[in-house]
């Protein structure tokens, strides 16, 4: 536990460094001492992973609320680790990624706040996964919100930054009054308001276990983005600078998994199945509709943050089933599932990144995010296209990347409860849904890399500068690097998931011939991504022998004949998609336009632009009837004050005896 | 089982799957010639593709300016997953080289990087024909996915296995007698994902001349040489790995010898291969936006399937 706090600290005072420092070599400070922070934090959870005991701490207070306990369990190890993970590539990143802002008068000190906010981020986010009473996790929560709606608000000359973060902060303080309510129910019942005393109340709560699932339900859910409260994520982590984008997408939406999670571990066995049940029905409508939306997007980072929607539902697929397992008292379906949703939630982490990272690059030398204008940047940017590529296989769930790694384990929770006789069995619906979300993520990433990185510049200013420095490429690379190792070995993760999957679930079940036949499945799933990999290079290294000596020649691409081809011919991002956008309409969020020789798309929201801004505005004008009586006069208001007067009296002078 | 005997297990399927990957390239061969005799010509032989192949295997290449090493990995990519998807089938009707709990999923997921890089390969070339081709492939894919994932949990919950060997071993045959309208209902979509999944009658049509209309073929128009064969064999191998699939679903073979099981599965599959034959003489093309009604039909069967297993 004092690694931990003196990495904290170390990541606080970077933060203080480049507030003061004001300089480019202060910047650098940081990256070096927010790395070091994470790295030297990462010990203690590292260590309660291999199984051994950190002791908590606790401070006594006199403030309402009781002791504050700070300690790190199973399950705040493994998102500590991917806040940390993900705070330290982010630090380094956003250092270059905001290079240019630094050197101007006027943006200089702005830059050193938000990088100053970003390490009192990343602080907020260790602090609200180890918190273990109400009080420091409402804080540490607000905290978190506020610093990430500052990071949003970087380039706050934009209207639609603006708006964004404003949407932002109204959502996540709708989430958090939610929590309110959860722990007032919650906090009644128990002994005093640290999570221990909550486990223990969990049963004594009955029928008033329903209400706090809920709110933790909506409270945690506008956090992690579920659909349909998932409307404020993909315009903030558009708006957000990029290494902003991607530790939000990456970890912050993940700490509402991480609440869902806990309310499951603090109930324990009390949990309803109906709870497994919605998470479930949630996960699959979050994952399919986000990927719709996503294919529908032509911005990069707004087509990205619709991916974390999806992902988002994906985790929950599992935790829902993992829920169920619970409820059903199937031990070992439950640890499979929590694994699932654990090691999706890590992998998630990674992959969205490294993305993220990816598309800020993009931006940061062309100057664009429009997917419409950019195309083949390749050339110019070889080594972001290989990280970019390597985040696109591991996003789609395919071999032999950890992307696919984590679905596998969800799909066998999917499967297991398939063999099971009762309700239980019905989970196996799941499957056929996560295969239609893995089918259309690959037709968005085809989209994606086809469209922006292949072919030829849809758009003479929208050509590359140049490949991305070696400061936003480190990164990138390193957290590729931890997706293949991820992907080949996927024990580096299944194992540590399943110690937090059991003590979610139950600690007899990492023993069950079930879990054991998932273990031995990983080590063949591994084995295969190491033979496509090798058997990949074999093949390529034939076909070169092959082709040496032969005649190899370079011409146009063929048009069947048509010589005058020029980059607009190009398939777009909207006509790439149009086909499934039309098949799943009006479900698809897109407004499209034809004319005679004219055709483009408008990505809408179904929930913000249907829903929620209608209803606003319903709210408002009804509410509009109402200023009838405010004139703004002083003396109409004395003269209400008077009327109230008179008629409060003649109600008291009619109905009170002396 | 002591070492010796399962290794000569290991030894029974690789043989297995060493003589699927040689006689592959005849199962379009066949489609093609059964569809030739029924609308009244010759058609070319059986093995025509073989020939195909070699040709292609001895030419040079010519890559267009636009493209990258990304559309000559593409061809590596295909040819690769489609070998390693082959490792998890029971051809035998005992087991796969490759088994585990939930190795069907890694052998759809393995298709789907294959198709992934083929359709990025697509993009790189920057033309407008191979454009559509992609965007077409992945729009019928995502509609094939699902309805195999409904085929297999219906396996899964009939056979209570998890293994694609274990689905299609022992416990299908003695469920067969119980649950056979839910498992001729899922070898129906599975044939239906069969046409749809590798270009064929009524989706696409790998005989046709006129790019605008094509899917698959459209996307490897700027392929030759050795790269084209490599899709060309990589094509032919995965229609022989979804026919084996509806055969092995159909004629549960565990009861047999290994050697009768392979037999009666090349049977099956020339079988399949002449029905596909007779489905693309008997029917023209469906118009592009009827296709996924016509996938959704035939993930349908499936669901019923479902429907009366669970029930």
């Amino acid at each position: 536990m004092a690694l931990f706090a003196i990495g904290l600290s170390l990541i606080l005072v970077a933060g203080v460094v480049t507030a003061v420092g004001r300089s480019a070599a202060a910047d650098r400070a940081y990256a070096v001492l927010c790395a070091a922070g994470c790295l030297v934090a990462g010990a203690s959870p590292v260590a309660v992973l291999l199984g051994r005991a950190v002791p908590a701490v606790r401070f006594g207070t006199r403030l309402p609320g009781g002791d504050w306990v700070i300690a790190i369990d199973a399950l705040s190890a493994v998102f500590v680790i991917a806040i940390l993970g993900v705070g330290a590539a982010g630090a380094v990143f956003g250092v270059q990624y905001l290079a240019n802002d630094r050197g101007s008068a006027r943006r200089g000190l702005r830059v050193g706040v938000s990088h100053c906010l970003f390490a009192v981020l990343v602080v907020a986010l260790a602090l609200v996964v180890t918190a273990q009473a109400v009080m420091p996790f409402l804080c540490a929560w607000e905290v978190m919100a506020v610093t990430a709606y500052l990071l949003i608000m970087f380039d706050d000359e934009d209207v639609e930054v603006r708006r964004a973060g404003l949407l932002y902060l109204i959502s996540t303080h709708t989430g958090t009054l939610a929590l309110f309510g959860m722990f007032a129910v919650w906090t009644a019942k128990s002994a005093d308001w640290t999570f221990g005393a909550l486990a223990t109340a969990a049963p004594a709560l009955g029928g008033a276990a329903a209400i706090v699932l809920g709110l933790g339900l909506v409270g945690f859910g506008v956090k992690a983005g579920l659909v349909p409260v998932h409307f404020w994520l993909p315009p903030a982590h558009a708006a957000a600078p990029s290494h902003v984008s991607a530790l939000m997408s990456g970890v912050v939406i993940k700490v509402g998994i991480y609440g869902l999670l806990r309310i499951a571990l603090l109930m324990g066995r009390s949990i309803p199945a109906m709870w497994g049940w919605v998470v479930l029905s949630i996960g699959v409508v979050s994952a399919v509709l986000g990927v719709l939306w996503a294919l529908a997007q032509h911005d990069l980072k707004r087509l990205l943050a619709y991916h974390s929607v999806e992902n988002i539902g994906i985790i929950l697929m599992g935790a829902g089933v993992g829920a169920l397992g619970t409820a059903y008292g199937r031990v070992e379906i439950a640890v499979i599932g929590y694994a699932g949703a654990i090691m999706h939630t890590v992998n998630h982490a990674l992959f969205k990144s490294l993305l993220f990272f990816g598309a800020g690059a993009v931006y940061r030398l062309t100057g664009t995010r429009d997917m419409e204008r950019l195309g083949g940047i390749v050339r110019r940017m070889p080594a972001t296209w290989f990280a970019f590529l390597i985040g696109s296989v591991a996003i789609i769930g395919v071999p032999p990347l950890n992307g696919f790694v984590s679905e596998w384990v969800v799909y066998q929770s999917f499967f297991r409860a398939g063999t099971e006789s009762g309700a239980l069995r019905l989970a196996v619906l799941g499957a056929p849904g996560l295969a239609l979300v893995g089918g259309l993520a690959l037709a968005c990433f085809a989209k994606v890399g086809g469209v922006v990185f292949l072919g030829t510049p849809r758009d003479e200013q929208s050509t590359a500068s140049g490949e991305a420095p070696r400061m936003l490429l480190g990164p990138m690379m390193v957290l590729t690097v931890a997706c293949v190792a991820i992907g080949v070995a996927p024990g580096l993760l299944l194992d540590p998931a399943l110690v937090v999957a059991a003590s979610l679930g139950d600690a007899t079940s990492l023993g069950t011939p079930a879990v054991r036949e998932v273990m031995t499945g990983a080590t063949r799933v591994g084995f295969l991504a190491v033979a496509v990999i090798a058997l990949g290079i074999i093949v390529w290294l034939v076909r070169r022998a092959l082709l040496r000596g032969r005649a190899v020649r370079t011409a146009e691409t063929w048009s069947c004949g048509f010589t005058m081809t020029t980059p607009r011919m190009q398939y777009t991002a909207s006509s790439f998609v149009a086909p499934l956008l039309d098949t799943f309409a009006p479900l698809s969020g897109v407004r499209t336009q034809v004319a005679e020789s004219h055709f483009e798309t408008h990505p809408v929201d179904l929930v913000l632009d249907g829903l929620v801004r209608p209803t606003w505005m319903w709210i408002r004008t009804t509410a509009s009837r109402a200023r009838l009586i405010q004139l703004g006069r002083l003396h109409v208001y004395i003269l209400y004050i008077i009327i109230t007067l008179l008629v409060v009296l003649t109600y008291l002078g009619m109905t009170v005896r002396p | 089982m002591g070492t010796e005997s399962s290794f000569q297990a290991l030894g029974t399927q690789l043989g297995a799957l060493a003589l699927i990957l040689v006689i592959a390239p005849l199962v379009p061969g066949i489609a093609a010639r059964t569809r030739a005799f029924l609308t009244g010509r010759r058609g070319s032989p059986v093995v025509q593709l073989y020939r195909d192949l070699w040709k292609h295997a001895r030419k040079g290449a010519v890559y267009s300016t636009t493209t990258t090493p990304m559309f000559r990995l593409a061809p590596v990519a295909v040819l690769v997953t489609a070998v390693a998807a082959t490792l998890m089938f029971p051809f035998d009707g005992r087991g796969a080289a490759v088994s585990f709990t939930g190795d069907a999923v890694a052998l759809i997921y393995l298709l789907g990087l294959g198709r992934f890089l083929l359709v990025l390969g697509a993009l790189d070339t920057g033309s407008s024909f191979e454009g559509m081709g992609a965007s077409r492939e992945v729009t019928f894919s995502s509609f094939v996915e699902p309805g195999l994932f409904l085929c297999l949990i219906v396996l899964t919950v009939v056979t209570g296995q998890l293994t694609l060997s274990g689905m299609l071993g022992p416990q299908l045959a003695l469920r067969w007698s119980s649950a056979a309208p839910a498992l001729l209902m899922i070898g129906a979509s599975l044939f239906v994902l069969l046409l749809a999944e590798n270009a064929r009658v009524p989706v696409d049509d790998p005989n046709t001349h006129l790019e605008l209309t094509m899917i698959h073929e459209v996307m490897v128009l700027d392929h030759g040489g050795p790269d084209l064969a490599m899709i060309l064999y990589a094509a032919a191998l995965k229609l022989a790995l979804f026919a084996a699939l509806v055969v092995a679903v159909l004629v549960p073979r565990s009861m047999v010898t290994p050697g009768a099981a392979l037999g009666i599965l090349v049977g099956g599959i020339v079988l399949v291969a002449v029905a596909v034959g007779i489905v693309e003489s008997a029917i023209a093309r469906l118009r592009l936006q009827k296709v996924p009604l016509f996938i959704a039909a035939g993930s349908a069967l499936g669901a019923f399937g479902l429907i009366l297993v669970l029930s």
